[in-house]
């Protein structure tokens, strides 16, 4: 029989804890949320010897304070979920900082294991700490790793179920002292706990006491709600305890606190950090001499970016075009295995043509995710948001949300979920809001029909000029919104530059892979069940009365073809028979054309027709935008079936679309609202979990206004400006 | 000088008549009494020198009149901390000055600073104030208090805001244990916090903050640290010298630059989240670089790197600014 264990993984942000996580677990791990809120809960199992472990990794904090999600939940896992142990990882060249968390992980009272990770590191920097000083003085194991190198993570294994073995046995439990001042104001207000005995923990009462004179509501509520009547005089107490600081330091408990943890952070350090000077070499500082340089580093930003979608777009082409032949293939090969039927149509028309559209973008969407997984790793997206901030600062937003917004170019939808780096609530939605105008890949494929086809060489320019419209529109939007909607002060910009590390192949994958899932998800899902929808739509009424009688005529020019091959000579022939393969697949096409206006796709279309006529756009592609509300890459495929070329798309539509009557103008004005209006049905359903019911309407209505107003102008003034 | 009392003195007659003041003759003496005096003076004063010249007019009259000549701007009024009395100097025109009392033996001395007053402009610029006028005083002890000063006080002694020494621990070996214990020994470094509330004194002693029983307070004898007058005051030309000491705005660094954090001010969840990322009093930052559009900018503190919007830097008080290469 295997037993049982627990640990959780806590740490500061960018201490390499991801790393260990994976070191730990290797591919065993399940992402998922948090219940109730929407930080990322990672979940990872192992097996050591007898043991069957299952790891936790708590989000990456500086501290325990209740002002972040982050935070409470990290501090609520300990407290309600009692880890077996909680294993605090510590950048061994930045102890200073990271004891601050690591002292107050401590005091919740569950066993603690010390890990220093990115030795080397510190050992570089010429910091040489003494772990068995270190340990005696905290009274916890202490052991070294480097992460990176997946060295020592045997040793953590095993001191971590050393001390959770003695631990139990384990007599007293040593709490860190502060000033004197503080010390009799905690013991006050713990006595008084103790004698209400809602507590039977003496490390959680100390605690508690501790939350309790440092204000902290979430905690203070809780207690109170047990207290029932003896809450006036606790809280009695601690006001006068609190008022009693102030007139000693001048200052609020829980600032008096943070310095004296300090001050004992300080001994600490001072009584085990030895600092050997030898040589210190800082590459991180040599490089961003070069990358937040003032007059470097926006350029360089800007060519990373440009590099980033060279990359996605024009290597992603490759395998691009190798999905496009197999689910040709697929399609051709279906085609002939099965008879005419019900369900043919509906597995080729439906869902294949539906899951191939989606599949197509499956390469670019895994190379953006691996370049931003790369960005994330080396550290080099908080000197993006360094470089930015100014810029988002503008927008009303924070440098951090420069992050989601620019994967929101990739995918609207995780860029929603990496909102949730963004500490403060006001900031987090805001640029939930904006991101749908990030024009996402999705979007691409329609540009790329519409401007190919009506700017030909000039495509690029206008492509580009749609990504800045949308980051235009997006800032417009936000100083609007931030006026209107989001009133008060922005969230402190206070962010970590961490040092520039080597990516690990496997954690790009690992994050690139986690991303990538998320899109596939979508498109197994939503994308299949939307295209069935729009295939019943365009399918039926079956029994549609034709204006002509195709099949007919169909059969009459085929006769007369025939009788004319017959008498011509060889030559003749020849040139007749391909002739008469371009007339009958034209008639097809005919017919294909009216029974889809016909069909309740086509109503739904027309029925929205006098909307869409003002900005130049006819009923065709109004049924196109209707769908894309499923999913914007179905936007191409309708067109497709609906300007009556069949979903092989590509050059054929393009020369459908220029005899259809749409203009280069009307093409533009349809690729704005296609940039600027309702994202699509996942990104919805992203933006209402990340957020709320209320902000998803908001954001649906919204954007669709911005889209018709934007396309309006763009066509209207064209109108004007062209005669 | 004796030009500018002239001109004064027309003023004075221009102004007094225009505006009908009664027994403008008698007023006219007080002015004139009161331009006699240098310096600081009381209504006590001005009635002396009256009576020196000869002319004798009611204490409630002078008072009355000074208050008059307050009013059109020949005189100034200054209340002091530490004195009860009223003093009264002489106010021309355009012509500022700050003040130093010396808190033993009451002593006022005058100074004007070009690079102080600059400062108090930019420091009042950078927090959007629009300074109208100011008032300036430090209070301390005058070079000759200082000098007759013993170097050794007991802690109970010291005044705050005083940096000292702890120079001997005159107590019993029980008392020695529970200073020590309390993280005080000989040698340290300490700063009176406040002094006075019930005997007690606080200090603070690197980072932490200790309170001192007034028992405990007498048998710790501490010397100041920085003896002598370091700086050198002058009768009219005010410091030579500024002081290296001056507080300014994180924001108002430069890059390069090296200081030590006295104070984080602002708003609450800013100063949580400051102090636990590093930025706590006493700790030192090093301002590494303005980001190319002027904001942020990036810290050094504590061995790692931090970036802070520039209006979140302007919250953050620093002193011992230097230029530091790395």
């Amino acid at each position: 029989m295997k037993k049982n264990l627990t640990i959780a993984l806590a740490g500061n942000p960018n201490c390499g804890k991801t790393t260990i996580f994976n070191n730990l677990t290797g591919a065993r791990q399940k992402v998922g949320n948090w219940p109730g809120v929407t930080v990322e809960k990672k979940e990872g199992r192992l097996g050591h010897g007898d043991y069957d472990i299952k790891v936790v990794d708590l989000p990456g904090t500086y501290s325990l304070t209740p002002f972040s999600i982050e935070e409470i939940t990290a501090r609520d896992f300990i407290i309600d979920n009692a880890p077996d142990i909680v294993i605090n990882i510590i950048d061994a060249s930045n102890l200073e900082r990271s004891l601050f968390l690591a002292l107050q992980i401590r005091e919740l009272g569950r066993p603690v294991l010390f890990v220093l990770n990115m030795a080397d590191m510190a050992q570089a920097k010429g910091i040489k700490i003494d772990e068995k000083k270190l340990s005696a003085l905290l009274d916890l194991p202490v052991v070294f790793t480097i992460g990176n190198k997946n060295k020592g993570i045997n040793t953590l294994v095993e001191a971590a179920i050393q001390e959770v073995k003695s631990f139990n046995q384990k007599q007293s439990f040593r709490t860190i002292r502060y000033g004197n001042e503080i010390e009799g104001c905690i013991s006050k207000i713990e006595a008084a706990l103790r004698l209400t005995k809602i507590e039977n923990e003496d490390v959680l009462i100390r605690w508690k006491a501790m939350k309790i004179l440092e204000d902290d509501k979430i905690i203070k509520e809780k207690i109170l709600a047990q207290l029932l009547e003896k809450k006036t005089d606790i809280l009695a107490q601690v006001v006068s305890c609190r008022s009693r600081i102030y007139d000693l330091f001048q200052d609020d408990f829980e600032i008096v606190l943070t310095d004296d943890r300090y001050g004992v952070i300080a001994g600490i350090v001072k009584e085990t950090v030895t600092n050997l000077a030898i040589k210190r070499i800082d590459i991180s500082r040599k490089i961003d001499l070069v990358l937040t340089d003032r007059f470097f580093g926006i350029p360089v930003f800007i060519f990373f970016i440009w590099a980033m979608f060279q990359l996605t777009f024009t290597l992603g082409a490759y395998p691009m075009g190798w999905i496009e032949t197999c689910v040709g293939f697929l399609s051709t090969g279906l085609d002939g295995m099965m008879a005419q039927s019900m369900l043919k149509s509906l597995l080729l028309d439906g869902v294949l043509a539906g899951i191939g559209s989606v599949v197509v973008f499956l390469p670019n969407i895994l190379i953006l995710f691996f370049c931003i997984a790369l960005f994330e790793d080396t550290g080099y997206m908080a000197r993006a948001a360094f470089l930015m901030d100014r810029v988002m600062h503008t927008a009303g937003l924070h440098g951090k949300s420069f992050i989601p917004m620019l994967m929101g170019f990739g995918c609207n939808v995780p860029a929603i979920m990496a909102t949730r780096t963004l500490e403060n609530d006001k900031d987090r939605i805001l640029t939930i809001l904006m991101t749908p105008f990030m024009s996402c890949s999705a979007r691409l494929p329609v540009y790329i029909i519409l401007a190919g086809s009506f700017f030909a060489h000039k495509a690029g320019t206008v492509i580009f000029c749609l990504y800045l419209a949308g980051i235009i529109m997006a800032i417009l939007s936000g100083r609007i919104l931030r006026v209107l909607l989001f009133k008060g002060e922005d969230a402190p910009f206070v962010m970590e530059l961490p040092p520039y590390r080597m990516p690990m192949l496997k954690s790009l994958l690992i994050h690139m892979w986690d991303r990538s899932k998320m899109f596939l998800k979508k498109m197994g899902g939503v994308i299949l069940v939307g295209s069935i929808i729009i295939w019943v739509l365009s399918s039926f009424p079956k029994n549609i009365s034709y204006s002509r009688d195709y099949d007919t005529l169909a059969a009459n020019r085929s006769a007369q073809y025939l009788m004319k091959i017959k008498s011509a000579d060889k030559d003749a022939a020849t040139k007749l028979v391909l002739a008469r393969t371009v007339e009958l697949k034209s008639i097809e096409n005919q017919k294909e054309q009216e029974r889809i206006s016909k069909s309740y796709i086509g109503m739904i279309g027309k029925g929205l027709e006098p909307l869409f006529k003002p900005i130049g756009i006819d009923w065709r592609a109004s049924v196109a935008l209707v769908t894309g509300f499923v999913a914007k890459e179905v936007v191409v495929s309708t067109m497709g079936v609906l300007y009556g070329v069949g979903k092989e798309g590509g050059k054929a539509l393009e020369t459908a679309l220029k005899s259809s009557g749409m203009t280069p103008l009307s093409a533009l004005s349809m690729m704005v609202f296609v940039l600027l209006y309702v994202p699509c049905f996942a990104t919805v359903m992203a933006i209402y979990r990340e957020s709320s019911a209320k902000w998803a309407c908001f954001n649906v209505v919204y954007t669709t206004m911005v889209a018709w107003s934007m396309s309006f102008l763009v066509y209207q003034a064209g109108m004007i400006l062209l005669g | 000088m004796s030009n500018r009392h002239e001109q004064e003195k027309k003023q004075f007659k221009r102004l007094f008549q225009q505006q009908g003041v009664d027994r403008f003759d008698d007023r006219f003496q007080v002015l004139e009494a009161f331009l006699k005096l240098e310096h600081h003076v009381t209504r006590k004063d001005v009635s002396r020198q009256l009576k020196e010249d000869g002319i004798h007019l009611p204490d409630g009259f002078v008072t009355d009149s000074m208050e008059h000549l307050c009013r059109f701007g020949f005189a100034s009024r200054v209340d002091f901390d530490s004195g009860e009395d009223v003093f009264y100097e002489h106010l021309h025109l355009g012509v500022h000055h700050d003040h130093m009392v010396c808190v033993k033996c009451s002593a006022i001395l005058e100074f004007k600073d070009e690079a102080l007053e600059i400062l108090q402009k930019k420091m009042a610029d950078a927090h959007g104030f629009y300074m109208l006028q100011h008032k300036m005083e430090i209070y301390g002890l005058c070079s000759q208090c200082m000098a007759n000063r013993k170097t050794q006080v007991p802690l109970h002694k010291a005044k705050p805001g005083e940096k000292l020494i702890v120079k001997e621990l005159a107590a019993g070996k029980n008392m020695q244990l529970r200073i020590s214990s309390m993280g005080l020994k000989i040698g340290d470094p300490i700063e009176v916090v406040s002094n006075g509330f019930g005997g007690q004194v606080v200090i603070a002693a690197g980072e932490n903050r200790l309170v001192i029983g007034s028992g405990m307070a007498q048998k710790i004898w501490v010397q100041s640290v920085d003896r002598g007058p370091a700086l050198g005051i002058h009768d009219a030309g005010g410091i030579k010298e500024t002081s290296h000491e001056a507080f300014m705005s994180l924001s108002q660094m430069k890059a390069g630059q090296e200081a030590t954090i006295v104070r984080v001010s602002g708003e609450n969840q800013l100063r949580r989240r400051l102090l636990e990322m590093g930025i706590n009093r006493g700790a030192i930052i090093y301002v590494e670089k303005y980001a190319p559009l002027k904001d942020p900018l990036e810290l050094v503190v504590k061995g790692y790197h931090l970036s802070l919007r520039v209006e979140e830097a302007a919250d953050i008080l620093v002193e011992n600014v230097k230029t530091k290469k790395r």
